[in-house]
Order: C-alpha cells, then sequence, then structure tokens
C-alpha cells in the first residue's frame, strides 16, 4: 500500500510542479482566447455591453468572407510579410557577415546596429511620415535639390511607392533583429569545419554556401518566426504612416481590425478578423517550424 | 482720529479684500474627496491643468488624473471602460464629435450645473453639446476653420493683372469655393508651390466634405435617416477636392494629409490658401516656426453655390460620469475648469473660448498688447462661430459612417472611381449601418 502511495506520489510529483506554469497558461491565454472566440459569435459593441449576450453563430465570419475588403487586406498582409521578411534577412545576414569580419569596434557598432530597435513604432511611423511627405519632406526635397527629379514624388499615396513606404520604415526599424541573432549563429560557429574546408581548397563562396549558411539558417528560422508573429501584427507605423489608405490601397489585417473593433466598436466582428489572422500567424509560425526542423536534421546528417 | 473713525476706516479699507474671494465664484468645500479624471493631453491642452491645484486648494477636494491621452487614445480607453463596466471615475474629457457614442455613460449638466452659470456660454455651443435633449458635456473650447492666406501674393500687382486677364475678376482674397479654386490654380507651380491643400484622411476628409456638401446645398441624411449625400449637391462638393487634386494645385501627397501636415505646410510658406483650425493662428504668424509670418491674411470660410459658408465645427468639452459619486464635486471642478479666468488663459494661447465674455475680454486684451493680428483672428472667428458652425449629425453612427465615406473619397480622387460610384457605394454601406442600428 505504501508503495502505492509513494508510486502515485511520484507520478503526480511532475504534474504538480507544473501546475502553476499550466494555471497561468491557462488564465493568460487559454481563456481569453476562449473568450474571444466566443465574442467573434456575438454582434459585441464596445459601447453596448450587453450586446455580448447574443449569440448569433458564424455571422460574423459569413459576412467576411463575402467582404471584398477583407481579403484585399488578407492578400495585402501576406505580400507585406514575404517581402518584409525575406528583405530583413538579407540585409541582416549581410549585416552580420560584415560585423563578424571586423576586429576593432565591433561591440559599438552590435550597440548601434541596436538603435532602430530602440525606438518606439509610433516614432518610427512619425519620422517616415515627414521623410516621405511629398511637399516638406526631406526625401523629396533632397531628391529635387540633388536635380535628380522635378517632380514631388507622391511617396504615400501611389499605391506601390505606399508599400514600399512602409515596408522600408518596418525594414529599417526591425532588420537589426535578423542581424543579432544571425551574428550569434556566426560566432557559435565551430572553426574546424572551416578550417578544414580551407585545407580541402574550398572557395569563399563554397565555404559560405556549404558550411556558413547551413548552420546558420536555423538561427534564421527562430528570427523569421519571431518576426513573421511581429509584421502579421504590423499596427503602428502603417496607422501613423497612411492609416491603411489611400483607398485602402496599404490596409493590413491590423488596420482594419483596430478600425472595425475601436472606431466603429464592432469588437464581435473585429474579433472574428484577429481569429483569421491568428490562422494565419499559426501557419507562418508553423512553416518556419517545419523549415528549423529540416535544417537542424540537414546540420545533424552533416555532422 | 476718533477710535470709532478709525475702526470704519480699517473696515472699509478691508471691504475688498473680503469681498473679492466673495464675488469670486464659490466652488465648495469637499474635504478629504478625491476626485478621478481623465483628460485629454497633449500642448495646448496642458496650460489648463496647471490651474487644478487652485481649485484643490479652495476646496480641498484632491484631483488624481488616471489617463492624459490625446482624444482618439482616450476615447478607446473610454469604450473599453464601457464594455468592461469600469467606469469608476467622474470626470472626463469629451468632443462633440464623440459624445454620442458612449450612451448614457454621462449625466445631464442641466441638474448639475445652474442656469446662471450656463447662461453665460455661447447658447449654441450649449446646443452642440447636447445629445438627445441632455446637456452632457461642459464646453471648453470650440473649434472651426477659416481661410489663411498669404497677404502678399494677393497685394502683388504683377499676380492681380495675370489673374484678371485670366479669370476675368479681380484677384482679392476669396469669397466662395469657386473662387478658391481658380486662384489655388492660379497660384499653383508644383512641386515648389501650391494654390492650396486640405486633409485627405480619416474623419477629417470626411468632415471637410461634409461642410462642402452641406455648402452645396445637400445634406448627408434625409429627414428618415437614409443617406443622401450621393446626391448632385454630393457630386458638386466631392468634385471640388477630385478638380484640384487632377490640377496639381494641392500637393500630390494630400490624401495622406493630416492636421499636422496643412498647419505645418502653410507655415512652410510654400501654399497660398489654407483653411484651418483657430489654433494654428499664432503659429502661423511666429516667426520662429512659420515662413509667412507677418503675411498672414485671414478671411471668413468661403460660401458654397447655395450661398451658404463651410463651418464644420467640434468643441472640447468635460463630461461627468452617471457612475460619479460625488457629482457635486465633479461640478465644481469642471465649472472651474470652465470658468472665465479659465477660459482666459486658453484663450491668450488663441483657444477659442466658449463663453460669451471671454471673446470680448481676450479681444481687448489683445488690442492693449497690440497683438493686431489676434484680434482679427478673434473677430473673424467669433464671426464664424456664432453664423456659420454647425456640427456632423450627433448620433453615435457618425465614426462608423465616416469610415465607409473617406476610403471612397480617396479613391475618387485618386481616379479609382468615378464620384457619382464612390459616393453611391459609400451611401450603400451606410445604409446598412443605420439599418443595422434600428434607424430604419
Amino acid at each position: 500500500m505504501l508503495r502505492y502511495l509513494r508510486t502515485r506520489q511520484a507520478k503526480l510529483t511532475p504534474i504538480l510542479l507544473l501546475s502553476p506554469a499550466l494555471l497561468t497558461m491557462l488564465f493568460v491565454v487559454a481563456l481569453p482566447l476562449l473568450f474571444s472566440l466566443y465574442t467573434s459569435l456575438t454582434p459585441y459593441r464596445l459601447t453596448r455591453p450587453e450586446t455580448i449576450e447574443t449569440f448569433i453563430g458564424l455571422r460574423n465570419y459569413m459576412r467576411l468572407f463575402s467582404d471584398p475588403d477583407f481579403w484585399s487586406a488578407f492578400g495585402r498582409t501576406i505580400l507585406f510579410l514575404a517581402i518584409a521578411l525575406n528583405v530583413e534577412f538579407l540585409l541582416g545576414l549581410g549585416i552580420a557577415l560584415l560585423i563578424n569580419r571586423i576586429t576593432w569596434g565591433q561591440r559599438t557598432l552590435r550597440t548601434i546596429m541596436m538603435f532602430p530597435m530602440m525606438f518606439s513604432p509610433i516614432l518610427v511611423g512619425f519620422q517616415f511620415k515627414f521623410i516621405f511627405n511629398d511637399n516638406i519632406g526631406i526625401l523629396n526635397n533632397a531628391l529635387q535639390s540633388l536635380g535628380i527629379t522635378d517632380q514631388a514624388i507622391p511617396w504615400l499615396v501611389d499605391a506601390k511607392l505606399a508599400m514600399f513606404s512602409i515596408l522600408f520604415a518596418e525594414i529599417w526599424m526591425s532588420t537589426s533583429v535578423f542581424a543579432i541573432l544571425l551574428l550569434a549563429g556566426l560566432f557559435a560557429m565551430p572553426r574546424d569545419p572551416l578550417e578544414a574546408a580551407k585545407v580541402d581548397g574550398c572557395n569563399s563562396w563554397q565555404v559560405f554556401r556549404h558550411i556558413t549558411l547551413p548552420f546558420i539558417m536555423p538561427f534564421a528560422f527562430i528570427a523569421m518566426t519571431i518576426r513573421s508573429l511581429d509584421v502579421a501584427r504590423a499596427y503602428d507605423i502603417v496607422s501613423v504612416m497612411t492609416g491603411g489608405g489611400p483607398a485602402g490601397r496599404t490596409e493590413l489585417l491590423w488596420t482594419l481590425i483596430a478600425r472595425t473593433g475601436y472606431e466603429n466598436t464592432r469588437m464581435g466582428q473585429a474579433n472574428a478578423m484577429a481569429y483569421v489572422s491568428t490562422i494565419l500567424s499559426i501557419a507562418f509560425t508553423y512553416f518556419f517550424f517545419t523549415k528549423l526542423v529540416a535544417a537542424r536534421r540537414y546540420m545533424g546528417g552533416a555532422e | 482720529m476718533s477710535r470709532l473713525t478709525a475702526k470704519a476706516l480699517i473696515a472699509t479699507a478691508l471691504v475688498p479684500l473680503i469681498a473679492a474671494p466673495a464675488a469670486a465664484q464659490d466652488y465648495g468645500n469637499f474635504e478629504g474627496e478625491t476626485l478621478r479624471v481623465k483628460l485629454i493631453g497633449g500642448a495646448q491642452y496642458e496650460p489648463l491643468y496647471a490651474e487644478i491645484s487652485k481649485w484643490e486648494e479652495m476646496t480641498g477636494a484632491t484631483v488624481e488624473i488616471l489617463s492624459r491621452k490625446n482624444h482618439f487614445e482616450l476615447d478607446r480607453e473610454i469604450k473599453q471602460d464601457i464594455a468592461a463596466r469600469t467606469l469608476d471615475w467622474c470626470v472626463g474629457s469629451n468632443h462633440t464629435s464623440f459624445a454620442p457614442q458612449y450612451g448614457n455613460i454621462y449625466a445631464d449638466l442641466n441638474d448639475l450645473i445652474d442656469a446662471e452659470t450656463l447662461a453665460a456660454f455661447v447658447p449654441l455651443v450649449l446646443e452642440h453639446s447636447t445629445v438627445d435633449g441632455r446637456l452632457v458635456q461642459l464646453p471648453r473650447h470650440s473649434d472651426v476653420s477659416n481661410m489663411f492666406y498669404i497677404k502678399s501674393l494677393f497685394e502683388d500687382e504683377e499676380n492681380k493683372a495675370a489673374f484678371k486677364a485670366e479669370y476675368g475678376y479681380d484677384l482679392a482674397p476669396p469669397e466662395t469655393w469657386s473662387q478658391v479654386s481658380d486662384q489655388a490654380k492660379f497660384f499653383a507651380n508644383p512641386p515648389d508651390f501650391y494654390g492650396t491643400q486640405y486633409v485627405g484622411k480619416d474623419e477629417a476628409i470626411t468632415g471637410r466634405f461634409y461642410e462642402m456638401l452641406v455648402a452645396e446645398g445637400g445634406q448627408l441624411f434625409t429627414d428618415d435617416w437614409e443617406p443622401a449625400f450621393n446626391s448632385e449637391a454630393g457630386v458638386r462638393a466631392i468634385d471640388w477636392f477630385v478638380d484640384l487634386y487632377n490640377a496639381n494645385a494641392v500637393p500630390r501627397g494630400v490624401p495622406n494629409y493630416l492636421w499636422d501636415d496643412t498647419g505645418l505646410g502653410f507655415a512652410s510658406g510654400t501654399v497660398a490658401l489654407n483653411l484651418d483650425w483657430a489654433g494654428w493662428s499664432a503659429f502661423f504668424n511666429d516667426p520662429e516656426n512659420s515662413k509667412v509670418a507677418g503675411d498672414v491674411g485671414l478671411v471668413r470660410a468661403p460660401k458654397g453655390s447655395s450661398g451658404k459658408r463651410t463651418g464644420w465645427s467640434g468643441t472640447h468639452s468635460f463630461s461627468i460620469t452617471e457612475a460619479c459619486e460625488n457629482k457635486e464635486a465633479a461640478a465644481s471642478f469642471v465649472t472651474f475648469l470652465t470658468d472665465h479666468d479659465r477660459q482666459m488663459i486658453e484663450a491668450r494661447a488663441g483657444l477659442l473660448p466658449t463663453r460669451t465674455a471671454v471673446w470680448d475680454d481676450a479681444k481687448g486684451e489683445f488690442a492693449a498688447d497690440g497683438r493686431d493680428f489676434m484680434v482679427e483672428v478673434f473677430d473673424t472667428f467669433s464671426a464664424s462661430m456664432s453664423e456659420d458652425a454647425f456640427t456632423p449629425p450627433l448620433i453615435p453612427e457618425w465614426i462608423e459612417v465616416s469610415n465607409e465615406l473617406w476610403p471612397r473619397l480617396q479613391a475618387a480622387m485618386l481616379g479609382d472611381m468615378t464620384s457619382q460610384e464612390a459616393l453611391d457605394e459609400a451611401a450603400r454601406d451606410a445604409l446598412v449601418i443605420m439599418e443595422d442600428a434600428g434607424y430604419r
């Protein structure tokens, strides 16, 4: 009997030890998620709290799926994500490789590289809004003074240029996330395979392509996972710079969701949109984790 | 001097000292009370809050400021409080455009503030502060827009002759919106100089379109709340914006402009005519901030084809929650924040008062100080506040309808849709909102 109790206790111990974490997760993550899922099935309006009690089934979702504005914002968010992540990765990789090569002042450079991340996204938004202003902005003034153009280029109005401008601001602020993580990968890299490759007569490109890059890819995928979640929720910069406009040309999921939820006070419908956006984020995270596992397996095989 | 005479003299000398506090308003005694408040923040609103300590000294109460945010963030926070049923504060900053959304969370001030105090406010502004027959706001300062222009451009003889030759009438500060259009095209020399500009997104462009619609003789809704802005007057109103955009008479970026952009644009000296709020007046005429300082002219907002002037107006205000446990203290506090002396402080900074007497007293002070431009500003704005000002429909759905309108207005400006298509589509969506809300 005593033995039985002891075995039972031993089995319960891990659960007991984990329970604070599990309960925290339950209250902080699971319950709010379930609550917002429920509100997405109601016509909940912030200013009329009693509307939360009316159950309307999938009506919000049906409305959403037949709304072309929502699907445009959805598609634009995926495009925004794809471009931002790829450019940030390439620039981050370039910066990490360059910083890895220098021996003097590396720490200072690493700190300087982090500066853009220290600004609040709202400030970054205002900064670039005035840089890209067509009339009094620095960029157009510089281009006109240098004689490159005699036109006022409508950076924040033209459909392609407006997307470019908000992407530029987003990339400017967050490329260092990639650079820092990739640099950490480069620091952690063992020297032996590199030296062995050189002895075997590999050129720099071959060393980079077959040794350095596979080694740092897991770091890249971690950075991509973090950034994909960030970019999918991009709101502040876009809201300040263009507000999703003009005429919906830069509307992303979260500018649409915030307007629907807070300004129009239709929180039920906004939560339905947010759920679709969450599914998008889960899909991206799953994709990058699959890639991460594959990259690790490849490295395992290479060893 | 007999003892009695001396006493009488001393007593007489003391009369003003004793009478002074008695003459000032009695704000009551609320010893030990703590008033929880949420106020609008921002450079131009802060000087008033420095006065709060005086009310605390007079009444013995303490003011706890829970929030000091810009209006959009404050609006969000208040909506969250309503949703979470956590309206545990007493006084909040409010605005005529936002007030109707909040349902019945705010108390009727007719029951809390005496009629004599209320009678000192401009009647039209009190009317704008009323929702469903309840005075839910005590007006703090009002705003309406008038036309600022660069004076020297209109005085230049060459300009006068060239304009007359091209348009067949004399160049003078504009009286109608069609003249603004001609003059804007005449002065425009992109990308270095533009005829005029306008805000191009959010509620800002909806408001500008709305006032133009009214000036063109149109209306936003019919009497039974069916959207009516897709009328001929509506198309004329939106075409004014589209035409200037296509003629390159306004900066290409206007669809993305908000108030800062138009204000800073005019101050940069690259725009001839600029319809803007009174709050910018001092900034435009300040040599440290503005390249057009000393050369700024001001006329009342022009008329549309119906003969009516544009006059979209809004008022910043204070409200008291129904949930407030000490409404008397809250009423004393908001009365103090909007009393004569407090409004004088705000008027000196260029904000438009809501008390009739402050208009005259502030103007008198500007005249005595030789600030002629500010006298002109107060003259012009007081005329438009009393004769031209009107608010958007005071219904909770205003912002939501606006959110359907402005992307379509932008689409018409950018040529993605014709003016009629844009308005028809917005009217269709606005109708759904009105139906959902039970108006039809």
